[in-house]
């Protein structure tokens, strides 16, 4: 469970929240849908530590967040940035050096998981040997994705993940995400996201 | 060259005065206070070095060298402006353990001194060392926090995968240290090709046999590399645990303020 209890968040003049509470249920799939500046993607940051609340408390699994725990509240979350943010050396030495770290080294058949699943999401049979930058956005979001349903978290956040893609692609990644069992909070626009009845919609 | 004849150096410099009015360039004024400078700060330190030459004191001379690791460190301080009250010590401490460590044994092994304070080898070694490896330290220091702060994005990306800190910051560490060495690889290759490196030329002038002076050049040149290597390694180490908070993040005005 992921709870936002009375976050107060300002840069500069802008009051981004105002004593926000969210809770967010074991295996509950939540579609932030808020239009750009709202803070979206900050509530996101908020949940891996990479921007801090200016007061409140950010609660996983009964744990609140602070620097000794952050790193236990890291591990139990996989993340897809919006931009993607892969650097830049062919996707097998990427995925190579992800499963090399300590925590994610005991994910040992990630290879075949890999093919198996940029099959599903229609990615090409050259993927492994490509570099991450000759990538189109969209092929990139989906690499991002299969890296992170790869470290089978119980957390899942995607930032924007659909934005480049195709209605039908759009609709088969959607129908994988809804299948999880994992708790997982999706940041988009789409109306296609929106006609989805299974996802709680949180305006911010 | 006896002193008298210097002064026929302001014959060798002239024609850039000259050519400098005849194109309406102003910069007479800057050279000159330039060149002035210059033959007070080395006539000064000429006077030191004589004075400390002639005592031979192993203490002073060691703590001459640690004035020089002190003003170097400052130097690198201010060009990397890495703030002097947090990382004042560490740099000097990465500044101070290599050279002082590489010096000791140039002079014990490679030199074969008996008294390894010796002062004729001592200074100009460690001048020499510290010198070379100013530039490649500004050079790591700078590209791995420019680095990070650059792509913030891929970083935060590695630590959402659950790198640790320094999982998530060895490729930038590993690519600070690259290019910091390679401009000492290049000039290890090409040296004697392109140049005649200043230390060389200085022993053959002074009446050292080219042999001599080559046996010098060599060992000189391997000790500038290990050290120019190694300062930079331990200043990255050194600052980088002060450089991030809590939660990872790169503080903010670690490195200038762009």
């Amino acid at each position: 469970m992921i709870q936002y209890i009375d976050i107060n968040k300002r840069y500069g003049d802008k009051v981004l929240f105002k004593d926000y509470n969210l809770e967010i249920k074991s295996g509950e799939k939540i579609l932030l849908s808020a239009s750009s500046g709202s803070g979206k993607t900050t509530l996101i940051r908020f949940l891996l530590g990479f921007d801090k609340p200016d007061s409140g408390d950010i609660v996983v699994d009964d744990m609140k967040l602070n620097h000794h725990n952050l790193k236990g509240i890291r591990e139990k979350i996989a993340y897809v940035s919006q931009d993607t943010d892969l650097p830049s050396l062919t996707t097998e030495a990427l995925l190579e050096k992800i499963f090399s770290y300590k925590v994610n080294h005991h994910i040992k058949d990630y290879r075949e998981k890999f093919l198996a699943l940029s099959k599903t999401f229609q990615l090409d049979d050259q993927v492994l040997s490509t570099q991450i930058q000759e990538f189109s956005g969209g092929e990139r979001q989906r690499i991002g994705l299969i890296i992170a349903l790869l470290l089978n978290r119980p957390y899942l956040l995607l930032d924007e993940i659909t934005s480049g893609l195709d209605h039908d692609l759009k609709a088969l990644i959607m129908k994988h995400i809804i299948d999880l069992d994992a708790t997982v909070i999706i940041v988009s626009h789409d109306a296609l996201w929106k006609s989805e009845s299974s996802l709680r919609e949180v305006n911010l | 060259m006896e002193t008298s004849n210097m002064y026929m150096l302001f014959f060798l410099v002239l024609p850039v005065f000259l050519f400098n009015i005849h194109y309406g360039i102003k910069m007479n004024v800057q050279i000159a206070i330039a060149i002035f400078r210059m033959i007070i700060q080395l006539s000064l330190i000429g006077l030191v070095l004589q004075w400390l030459f002639d005592m031979n004191t192993p203490i002073v001379n060691v703590i001459y060298i640690i004035l020089m690791m002190t003003i170097a460190s400052y130097s690198m301080l201010k060009t990397t402006k890495l703030s002097i009250k947090t990382f004042g010590l560490h740099i000097w401490l990465a500044v101070f353990i290599p050279h002082f460590l590489v010096l000791l044994f140039f002079n014990y092994f490679i030199v074969d001194l008996t008294d390894i304070f010796d002062a004729q080898h001592l200074i100009p070694i460690g001048g020499m060392l510290l010198g070379n490896s100013l530039s490649g330290n500004i050079l790591a220091i700078n590209t791995f926090y420019k680095q990070i702060k650059d792509g913030e994005k891929t970083y935060y990306y590695n630590l959402s995968l659950s790198a640790s800190r320094s999982e998530a910051l060895k490729p930038y560490f590993v690519h600070a240290l690259k290019s910091s060495i390679s401009p000492t690889i290049a000039s290890i290759e090409t040296i004697g090709l392109v140049s005649l490196p200043g230390m060389m030329t200085g022993q053959i002038l002074g009446g050292s046999i080219p042999i001599t002076a080559i046996k010098y050049q060599i060992a000189i040149m391997i000790a500038i590399f290990t050290t120019r290597y190694l300062t930079a390694v331990l200043a990255i180490y050194l600052t980088r645990s002060k450089a991030f908070d809590n939660y990872d993040r790169l503080k903010p005005h670690v490195i200038g303020n762009s």
